[in-house]
C-alpha cells in the first residue's frame, strides 16, 4: 500500500468544514456559547463557598452574655441573624425555608457562664441540605473558640492548639478548585460532541457516499475535518485558561508547556471518541446521545470535578479510572494549583497516554472506508 | 488528451446484505463511447451494481475487470478518473455552487486555469450561471441534480457512473439531462446510467435489464424490444412480472 496523502485535499476538507460551522447556528453555539456560559455557571451562580447563611436566633436568656453569642455569629460574617418570633415557630421557619439553622440560647446561659458553668447554647440544622449543614458544622468550633475569647474578654488559654493549614487553597475557594477543573468538561463537551456530531453528519446527508468515490482519502476526510474542532478545542483552553486567571484570580503554579501538552493529550482522546460515536452512530441524533453519556456525564459527574472519587463506591472508583476525565481533572488540577511537574504526575500522564493510544486506535479501525454495512 | 477506449467487464458478480440477496449473477461488459443504460425497478439492485463497480462495495463472488485497449488494468490506476454520482442526495444543503465547485477542484486537485475554463463550460451548459451562488438546499429538483453532475464532470473523468440521476425530476429538466449526456459522450468517455424511468431506457445506446439482482436481457434498445416482442420496456417488466405472479 502506498502512502498517499493530500495536504490540499485536508486543508479542502477542513476549509468546508468551516464552512459549515459558520453556518450552522447550532455548532457555533455550542463551540462559543458552551464555555462562556459553563463559566458563568461554575464561576458565579454555582459558589460552594456559604456565606450569610440565614440564622434564627432565639434568645431566651436576654444576657449580655447571650447578646455577645450573637455578635459573634453575626460578625463572622457566615451567617446573618433575625430574631426568632417565638420558640414554637422555629421547625415551620425551617421548613419553609425561611431559615437555614437556629440559634437557640436557653434561659440561665449568662448566668451559668457568670458562675463558671458550662453555659449552653443549642445549633438546630436543617439536615435536608447537607452540604449546607456539613459547611455550617465546620464554621462552629471556630465560632465558639471566638466566643470563649468575646465573652471572657481575654486569650482563652489553651493547653494544645490544632492549627489547620490548607496547602494550594488556603481559603478553600471554590472557584480555584472549580474553574481550573472546567477545562476537563469544556474540551470533554465541545470536542466529543461536535466531533460525534460532524463525522455523522456526512452519513446522515448521504455526502460520505460522493466523498468516498473521490480520490479523497479517509484519513484526510478525518484530519480535514477534525482540524477546526482541533482550533476550538485550544481556543476554549486559552479562553478557561485567560478566565481563571484574570476573572477568578487563580493562580498558576505550574509549567505551561506541560499544561498544553496535558491538554493536547486529553483532546487526542476525547476527538478519537467523538470519531469511533460517529461510526457507530451515523446519526446526528443518535450521536448527541451517545456524546452526552460518554461525553458529558463522565466528564461533568464522574471526574471528580465536583464530587470527589475517593467518596465514591469502590466500583466507581475503579470504573472511574478508564475515563480520561479522572485523568486529566488530577493532572490539571496538580500543575494549575500545586506546580505539579511530569514526575509528581507520572500515573495520571502514563495513563491519559494509554486510553489516548487505544482510542485512537479503534477510531482509526471502526472508520469506515466503503459503503459495507 | 488522447482517451483510450476503456471497458469493464462484471463476470458472476454476487451480493447479499443480510438475507437479502442484492445481486445474483451478474454478468455484463460496459465500453467507452457507449450510452450505457441499466434499466430496472426500484429494489433491482442497480444501486448495488453501480456501488460495486464504484469500489464502495465488495462483491461476495464474482469478479470486476477493468481494461485499456483491452489490456486489464488494476482498479487503483482507474479509480482516480472515475466520477459517480449516487441517487441519493449527496450535496451539502448549506452550501452554494460556487462553493460545491471550489470544494471538489481542490478534492480533485484541479490546476486554477483549468478549473475556470471547466468551471464556465459547465455553468453554461447547465445553465445554472445566475444560480452559482444560491445554496443547494434552495435548487429545484433538476438544477439539484445538475449540480451533483457538474461535481462529477469537473475532473474530465474517464468513467462516469450515475445512479437514477433523473428520479424525480420534472420532464423538461429530464430532457435537458439526457441533451447533456449526450454531449458528454461526443467526448468519447464511458457512461453508464441507471434509471426506473421505462422511456428513458430507449435513449441509450445499449441497456442492461436488471431485475431482482439478475440481468435478464441486454443490447441495442430497439433490437431487444423487437427480440422479445414488446412495445416498450414498460410491457416488458410488467408482462415478466405476471409471470412471475403465474397469471
Amino acid at each position: 500500500m502506498t502512502f498517499d496523502f493530500s495536504v490540499t485535499r485536508t486543508l479542502s476538507m477542513a476549509k468546508k468544514e468551516v464552512r459549515h460551522i459558520l453556518q450552522d447556528p447550532f455548532t457555533l453555539a455550542v463551540a462559543l456559547g458552551f464555555p462562556l456560559l459553563l463559566l458563568t455557571f461554575f464561576g458565579y451562580v454555582i459558589d460552594f463557598n456559604v456565606k450569610n447563611i440565614r440564622l434564627l436566633a432565639v434568645d431566651s436568656d436576654h444576657s449580655r452574655a447571650s447578646r455577645q453569642l450573637m455578635e459573634v455569629f453575626e460578625s463572622s460574617q457566615y451567617f446573618k441573624l433575625t430574631a426568632a418570633p417565638s420558640s414554637g415557630q422555629i421547625v415551620h421557619l425551617l421548613d419553609e425555608e425561611k431559615a437555614k439553622a437556629v440559634l437557640m440560647i436557653e434561659p440561665g446561659f449568662g448566668k451559668d457562664w457568670a458562675r463558671n458553668r458550662t453555659a449552653k447554647a443549642q445549633v438546630i440544622l436543617d439536615g435536608a441540605d447537607n452540604s449546607i449543614a456539613g459547611t455550617i458544622l465546620t464554621y462552629l468550633s471556630g465560632i465558639q473558640a471566638a466566643a470563649l475569647k468575646k465573652l471572657s474578654g481575654e486569650e482563652f488559654r489553651q493547653t494544645i492548639t490544632l492549627k489547620t493549614r490548607f496547602l494550594y487553597n488556603p481559603e478553600l475557594n471554590s472557584q480555584w478548585f472549580v474553574i481550573p477543573g472546567l477545562t476537563v468538561v469544556i474540551i470533554g463537551i465541545i470536542s466529543i460532541l461536535l466531533t460525534a456530531l460532524t463525522v455523522a453528519r456526512e452519513w446522515e446527508n448521504g455526502s460520505m457516499e460522493l466523498l468516498l468515490s473521490t480520490p479523497v482519502r479517509p484519513l484526510e476526510i478525518i484530519i480535514g475535518k477534525l482540524a477546526p474542532y482541533i482550533l476550538i478545542g485550544l481556543g476554549a483552553v486559552v479562553t478557561v485558561y485567560l478566565a481563571a486567571r484574570g476573572l477568578f484570580q487563580v493562580p498558576f503554579k505550574g509549567n505551561h508547556l506541560l499544561y498544553l501538552v496535558a491538554c493536547a493529550l486529553f483532546l487526542g482522546t476525547t476527538l478519537a471518541q467523538g470519531l469511533v460515536i460517529s461510526v457507530v452512530a451515523r446519526q446526528q441524533a443518535l450521536a448527541i446521545q451517545l456524546a452526552n453519556i460518554t461525553g458529558m456525564l463522565p466528564s461533568l459527574l464522574l471526574s471528580g470535578f465536583i464530587f470527589p472519587i475517593e467518596s465514591m463506591p469502590r466500583f466507581f472508583q475503579i470504573f472511574t479510572s478508564i475515563l480520561p476525565a479522572k485523568w486529566f481533572m488530577v493532572i490539571i488540577r496538580g500543575i494549575f494549583l500545586k506546580g505539579a511537574g511530569l514526575l509528581d504526575l507520572k500515573t495520571p500522564f502514563i495513563a491519559l497516554f494509554i486510553i489516548n493510544v487505544v482510542l485512537i486506535f479503534i477510531a482509526a479501525k471502526s472508520f469506515k472506508k466503503d459503503l459495507e454495512p | 488528451m488522447p482517451s483510450e477506449p476503456l471497458s469493464i467487464d462484471a463476470r458472476h458478480v454476487k451480493k447479499r446484505f443480510g438475507t437479502t440477496q442484492a445481486l445474483r449473477d451478474v454478468n455484463a461488459t460496459f465500453q467507452t463511447g457507449v450510452l450505457h443504460g441499466l434499466i430496472g425497478p426500484d429494489g433491482a439492485g442497480k444501486t448495488t451494481l453501480l456501488r460495486t463497480l464504484m469500489g464502495l462495495l465488495r462483491p461476495d463472488e464474482g469478479s470486476i475487470t477493468f481494461t485499456k485497449n483491452k489490456i486489464p488494468v488494476p482498479f487503483s490506476s482507474i479509480r482516480p478518473t472515475m466520477a459517480y454520482m449516487p441517487q441519493q442526495q449527496s450535496l451539502y444543503p448549506d452550501l452554494s455552487c460556487s462553493e460545491h465547485l471550489d470544494f471538489f477542484r481542490d478534492l480533485y486537485q484541479i490546476p486554477k486555469n483549468l478549473y475556470q475554463e471547466r468551471r464556465k463550460e459547465l455553468l453554461h451548459i447547465t445553465r445554472l450561471e445566475q444560480f452559482a451562488d444560491r445554496s443547494a438546499s434552495q435548487l429545484s429538483g433538476g438544477m439539484y441534480k445538475k449540480l451533483g453532475l457538474m461535481c462529477a464532470l469537473l475532473q474530465s473523468p474517464t468513467i462516469l457512473l450515475l445512479d437514477e440521476p433523473t428520479n424525480g425530476v420534472d420532464p423538461i429538466s429530464r430532457r435537458e439531462f439526457w441533451d447533456l449526456l449526450y454531449r458528454l459522450l461526443a467526448q468519447n468517455i464511458l457512461i453508464l446510467i441507471s434509471t426506473a424511468y421505462m422511456d428513458e431506457a430507449e435513449r441509450c445506446g445499449h441497456v442492461h435489464l436488471l431485475d431482482e439482482g439478475a440481468i435478464l436481457a441486454h443490447g441495442e434498445p430497439r433490437a431487444l424490444l423487437e427480440k422479445e416482442q414488446v412495445k416498450n420496456f414498460d410491457t416488458f417488466f410488467i408482462n415478466r412480472a405476471h409471470k412471475g405472479a403465474g397469471v
